[in-house]
């Protein structure tokens, strides 16, 4: 988060590259072609990216700019057709480290309905320390913390299709969480909720990452990036732009060229500045947008 | 309506019969099953009787919610019935224009509806005291000593534990096609059987375009969550052997001993005969 | 006064009727929208909004009470399901999943082709409707529904509802899912439509900025019932209960009030629902 954006691991900040055992997924020059009628068609080109542990990291861009794509192949879901992915230093063209790889990152979808597995609540999260062949106690136990970690431990017996759309993400989240991952990359998991599910989910990610989890949030909301340490901004299958998001926010032209929409407060405060109000540049929240206006009535 | 079906739906509950071990209470469903066939007279369907009603006792399932399972199985209850009751020859009875009604055939017809009453009270006894879930494990554990015979009993559990999670899913979304198509105009109520065929198609493919996705979305999330087939797996839960469990052995064998001692010893003549 | 386009008078609709867990769903709800107006519903999830609108095309029958569109009574026991089709169109949440046909023409035709349309008439139809939503029907109109990009399939299954010219248009939700672009596009067209076809709208949706953006008046619904009726100006007033069922205000409106409690208070902050209202208020305040 903003915050502690240095974070505990490195002084020079999440971008720093030279302490290459804090950096938890390194992506280098990685393409990515989708088999199609028309022959191959590239997702993803050229892209390179280094997280750095317990950042939190926003990608985001339109419906096809590749995102989803990316994610799945730092899962190892797909793998390169260019360049390489490693995560906690293993390739995922490895195939002995495939699972190993998975469970470092773990992911979590878009459809709310499409990725529980079971028909009772704590089976479901159990399902991945199962996979793991964790003993019967420790499954137990990481099931109940989880479910305890998005507050669902209540709802354990319950069915998922009795839950709303936010609560069955949170359960998707726990099971996640149980295989005890490095990193969660979130694939756009608030596009099918409304908005109270978005805010359940998106409190969640902040949350997990003030716990020290890596988190990769892809989303097309742009609220939702201004927290971040980091935000990545995907167009065509490449990185189009890449820095902190007070930062990118002041490329206001870029953007709009990108298709995407300015934060709330960023917005307001262009449109101030278009009307000749003194609003400084960076301000990301509505809260120091509202402090710094009434300052300015005050003078 | 469907919401009266009772069969195979799960009664909540906390009784001796709900927290007996799954893999246990299928085995003994298949044993009284063989055991309905193995009374063949009058006190071995009593004894049959005495051995439900201890369950249900027991179980605290109220009759009413087991009586409405049956409502949908009348039909072939009253069919099995008639069939018997006229098919059977034997000395006649009572005769109704064509057809003779045999005392063979009252007797017959008695005894076959009782059984399909029994078999079917039997089974969902197993199914108002057991969560699917965990019938499924109990499936998957019985099974498992199969598995060097080629058995896929992993993948059969998985499959029945899916769809035991997407068919409400899967339900949900046919009302939400239907009456997307019912607002466009479709009618899938009038005209001949071909008419009402043809007016499914506009339902079938979103749902199996729906279902295909749906299935491509959980491969992947499951694969993500590091699923690779039933090999190296745990499970969360266990079925421990207990006290009970040995227990209802006992009371089982007991019962099951006197059906079978009965049809050996032909207790029934015996009775008869002493009586008389 | 003209009669009104919708008339909904004590609608009841309860399900699991007579049993323990018998629910109100809709619960005695009356309210008329006039002929042309853009009214919206908001309503928590589970609020009865769905249920609501379901009456308004006769997909569901009430338990008590009457629905009348454009003079028909949806509701009568005799009452043609053809004529109610005709009057009502609706779009339901991720329309695009009820694509079936080889080709968008005849996923589009599928709507007038059971209104009994003739067959040329319903091509002028089809050209009509994929012209509304931004679909060029030389490039689409032959090719299969499922090889469009996500935004594209929601523009075609769109178009097969207004192939059907409905007088009412009711809207579930029509942004769901669309990334930010895309969902402009969309409350753009329906403002489009609305203004090319004068047909009534009825917008169900969670997003209280487009709502307060769009709508002549706005239902709030709330465990079946509906809580408050009137402009987006009067709706949105109450900020604390519009917050206390789970819904919340316009931003401008939140901010607004965010202001206020720093001690800036704007004048008539209330009425302060879209962007370009707060930045008028904030620049005349400034300058």
């Amino acid at each position: 988060m903003r915050n502690n954006k240095s974070g505990p691991h490195c002084l020079c900040g999440p971008f720093c590259i030279m302490m290459t055992d804090n950096i938890i997924i390194n992506i280098e020059d990685l393409g990515f072609d989708y088999a199609s009628d028309d022959g191959e068609i590239a997702a993803l080109t050229g892209v390179s990216l280094s997280l750095a542990r317990g950042s939190f990291t926003a990608v985001i861009g339109r419906n096809g700019s590749g995102k989803s794509t990316l994610a799945k192949n730092i899962n190892a879901l797909l793998v390169p057709t260019r360049g390489q992915v490693t995560v906690g230093g293993f390739d995922t063209q490895d195939e002995d480290r495939i699972w190993e790889i998975r469970r470092m990152a773990g992911m979590v979808f878009q459809n709310p309905d499409n990725q529980l597995v079971s028909a009772v609540v704590e089976d479901d999260v159990a399902f991945g320390p199962e996979n793991l062949g964790l003993p019967r106690e420790e499954i137990r136990a990481r099931v109940r913390s989880s479910l305890e970690s998005v507050d669902m431990y209540d709802q354990r017996k319950m069915a998922p299709h009795l839950l709303s759309g936010g609560q069955k993400q949170r359960i998707a989240i726990a099971g996640v969480v149980a295989m005890r991952p490095d990193v969660i990359i979130f694939d756009e998991p608030t596009a099918m909720l409304d908005p109270e599910g978005r805010g359940e989910v998106l409190d969640i990610a902040k949350r997990l990452h003030a716990e020290g989890i890596t988190v990769l949030l892809i989303t097309h909301f742009m609220e939702e990036t201004v927290d971040a340490d980091r935000l990545v901004i995907m167009d065509r299958g490449r990185v189009a732009m890449d820095g902190a998001p007070g930062e990118i926010f002041t490329r206001t032209e870029e953007l709009r060229a990108l298709g995407l929409r300015l934060p709330f407060a960023v917005d307001l405060a262009e449109g101030l500045r278009a009307r000749g109000v003194p609003i400084p540049e960076g301000l990301l929240h509505e809260e120091e947008l509202a402090e710094v206006l009434t300052c300015l009535n005050q003078k | 309506m469907i919401r009266d079906i009772t069969i195979g739906q799960y009664y909540p509950g906390y009784s001796s019969v709900h927290k007996l071990d799954t893999r246990l209470k299928i085995l003994m469903v298949l044993a009284y099953m063989a055991a309905i066939f193995v009374a063949s007279d009058f006190v071995g369907y009593v004894i049959v009787l005495i051995g439900l009603l201890c369950v249900v006792g027991v179980s605290k399932v109220p009759g009413r919610f087991i009586l409405r399972g049956l409502k949908p199985i009348f039909i072939i209850i009253a069919f099995t019935f008639v069939l018997n009751l006229f098919m059977t020859k034997g000395d006649v009875f009572v005769t109704l224009g064509p057809l003779q009604v045999t005392s063979q055939g009252v007797y017959t017809a008695c005894y076959m509806a009782l059984r399909i009453i029994f078999l079917i009270i039997g089974a969902s006894m197993l199914t108002f005291t057991t969560k699917p879930v965990k019938l499924t494990d109990g499936i998957e554990s019985l099974l498992k000593p199969f598995v060097r015979f080629g058995m896929p009993a992993h993948e059969l559990a998985m499959m029945m534990t899916i769809a035991l999670r997407f068919i409400p899913t899967l339900l949900e979304e046919t009302d939400k096609i239907m009456k997307a198509q019912q607002a466009r105009g479709a009618d899938f109520e009038t005209g001949n059987i071909f008419r009402r065929a043809k007016a499914l198609i506009p339902i079938f493919i979103p749902l199996i375009v729906g279902a295909f996705r749906m299935a491509g979305d959980l491969a992947m999330a499951m694969e993500a969550r590091c699923y690779r087939g039933g090999e190296g797996r745990t499970k969360m839960h266990e079925f421990r052997f207990g006290l009970r469990d040995a227990k209802a052995i006992v009371w089982f064998a007991v019962w099951f001993g006197l059906i079978v001692c009965e049809r050996i010893f032909d207790l029934q003549s015996m009775l008869v005969a002493w009586l008389s | 006064m003209p009669e009104s386009k919708i008339i909904v008078k004590n609608l009841t609709h309860t399900y699991n009727k007579g049993l323990a867990y018998e629910t109100h769903a809709v619960d005695d709800v009356s309210f008329e929208v006039a002929e042309g107006e853009f009214c919206s519903i908001v309503g928590h999830t589970g609020s009865g909004k769905s249920t609501l609108v379901q009456h308004l095309n006769g997909l569901l029958k009430p338990t008590s009470g009457s629905v009348t569109v454009g003079g028909v009574d949806v509701t009568a026991k005799g009452a043609s399901v053809i004529d109610v089709r005709r009057k009502t169109g609706m779009v339901f949440q991720y329309p695009e999943y009820q694509l079936f046909e080889e080709t968008v023409y005849l996923d589009v035709a599928f709507g007038p082709k059971n209104l009994g349309i003739a067959e040329d008439e319903i091509e002028v139809r089809v050209r009509e409707a994929l012209g509304l939503v931004h679909l060029d029907y030389d490039e689409f109109a032959q090719r299969s529904p499922f090889e469009l990009s996500g935004g594209q399939k929601r523009m075609a299954a769109i178009a097969g509802v207004l192939a059907m010219r409905p007088e009412v248009l009711i809207l579930d939700e029509p942004t769901a899912g669309l990334d930010p672009k895309s969902h402009e596009d969309v409350l753009a067209l329906i403002v489009d439509i609305r203004r090319q076809t004068g047909c009534t709208v009825l917008l169900v949706s969670h997003n209280m900025d487009d709502v307060a953006a769009l709508s002549d008046r706005v239902f709030v619904m709330a465990a079946g019932r509906i809580v408050r009726a009137g402009t987006p100006e009067e709706v949105f007033a109450d900020e604390e209960f519009m917050k206390g069922i789970g819904l919340g205000v316009p931003r401008a409106r939140a901010f607004a009030s965010l202001l206020a409690r720093k001690g800036l208070v704007l004048p008539a902050a209330e009425r302060i629902l879209t962007r370009g209202r707060l930045l008028d208020a904030l620049g005349a305040l400034t300058s």
